[in-house]
């Protein structure tokens, strides 16, 4: 899994397509500033869908790693 | 980049908007490729407003294709910074409220149409962001071994008869259960109030908070667990106490704290009314 940590102090902004860690970018663009609903794609907007499908597209190419809580994590 | 006047698709095209910015320049987007190929981005006026838009082949943005695309990490991948990087080159030239990740309409009529009767929004969430950016924080615990369920977390004391249980084991047996049930008590609310801790030392720099959906532990560093996935809106001219507050919760709390920024605030303009 990449993660390419961005010390607090880098001088560069956020702005590339690159060194942004997907994972983190995903938090951000999908639907998490909804304002405004378009005209297509309304099930991308679907929470629970996207939840099921990243985790399904997320964890098939990362290190599988035993959950450290089996009653669903610490929160 | 140009505005024209392409009214009602019905050519099969549809507007994909990647955010709405007051006054951009039309050089920032200049050789930005945006989501498709052989269009170039440019501008719909909409009242005071701009939307930085890309005219896209709709069949390419149906619902069924997007399940696909959703489900194939680099496709998804490359689309999501295809949008991050014409919303990051607006920002970087104008106030700017990024849109989510595929918002497309049947043409450039409708679009006016439904962002004009969104202008109010676009306006409140132009006035909280301006001068702020956003800043994302993550806090891992160090993942102590949990022992499997069912299996001895302490090695029980070699039985000189293995077909009879010696006076006690049962009781031993019920203390080692509790045992484990106590320290993942512990643990857990361990956790809890370290997220509770970074949480709120944020919160005192920030103007807003919101916590975000904890990462699967599959995407979690081995030896790690996540306790908190929060993102914070900034002003501008308290971003330089993060480094220094990061540093100071480090050493109080021996956690590993990853914080990223600045970011276009995406997290905070779609809450404003």
């Amino acid at each position: 899994m990449e993660r390419g940590v961005v010390p607090w102090d880098s001088p560069e902004p956020l702005s590339g397509p690159l060194g942004v860690p997907l994972v983190d970018l995903l938090d951000r663009v999908l639907a998490t500033g909804v304002v405004i609903s378009g005209d297509l794609v309304i099930a991308i907007a679907d929470v629970p869908l996207v939840r099921l499908s990243l985790h399904a597209l997320l964890s098939s190419v990362s290190e599988r790693v035993p959950a450290p809580w089996a009653d669903g994590g610490p929160l | 980049m140009t505005e024209w006047g392409l009214e009602q698709a019905s050519d099969g095209s549809a507007l994909y908007v990647f955010a709405v910015c007051k006054d951009p320049e039309p050089a920032a987007f200049a050789g930005l490729p945006g989501v498709t190929t052989g269009e170039r981005l440019h501008r719909l006026r909409f009242g005071e407003l701009t939307a930085i838009v890309q005219s896209v082949r709709a069949a390419d943005f149906t619902d069924e294709v997007w399940q696909v695309r959703m489900s194939d990490r680099d496709e998804l991948g490359r689309y999501a910074r295809a949008h991050h990087e014409v919303v990051s080159a607006a920002a970087a030239s104008c106030p700017t409220v990024p849109l989510p990740l595929a918002t497309l309409y049947h043409g450039e009529k409708r679009a006016r149409q439904a962002l004009l009767d969104e202008t109010e929004r676009f306006r409140a969430a132009l006035e909280r962001t301006a001068d702020h950016s956003e800043w994302g924080v993550k806090v891992y615990a160090a993942e102590s071994p949990v022992p499997e369920p069912g299996s001895d977390p302490i090695p029980p004391p070699a039985p000189a008869v293995r077909s009879r249980p010696a006076p006690g084991a049962g009781l031993a047996y019920l203390e080692r259960k509790r045992g484990v049930q106590a320290r993942r008590e512990r643990r857990h609310e361990d956790a809890l109030r370290l997220a509770e801790t970074v949480d709120a030392a944020f919160q005192d720099v920030a103007a807003a908070g919101r916590r975000l959906r904890l990462h699967s532990p599959e995407l979690v560093e081995k030896g790690h667990v996540q306790v908190l996935n929060a993102t914070y809106l900034v002003a501008k001219h308290r971003a330089a106490e993060l480094g220094a507050l990061t540093g100071a919760l480090r050493a109080t709390t021996g956690a590993r704290i990853d914080i990223s920024g600045p970011w276009v605030p995406y997290s905070f303009v779609g809450e404003v009314q």
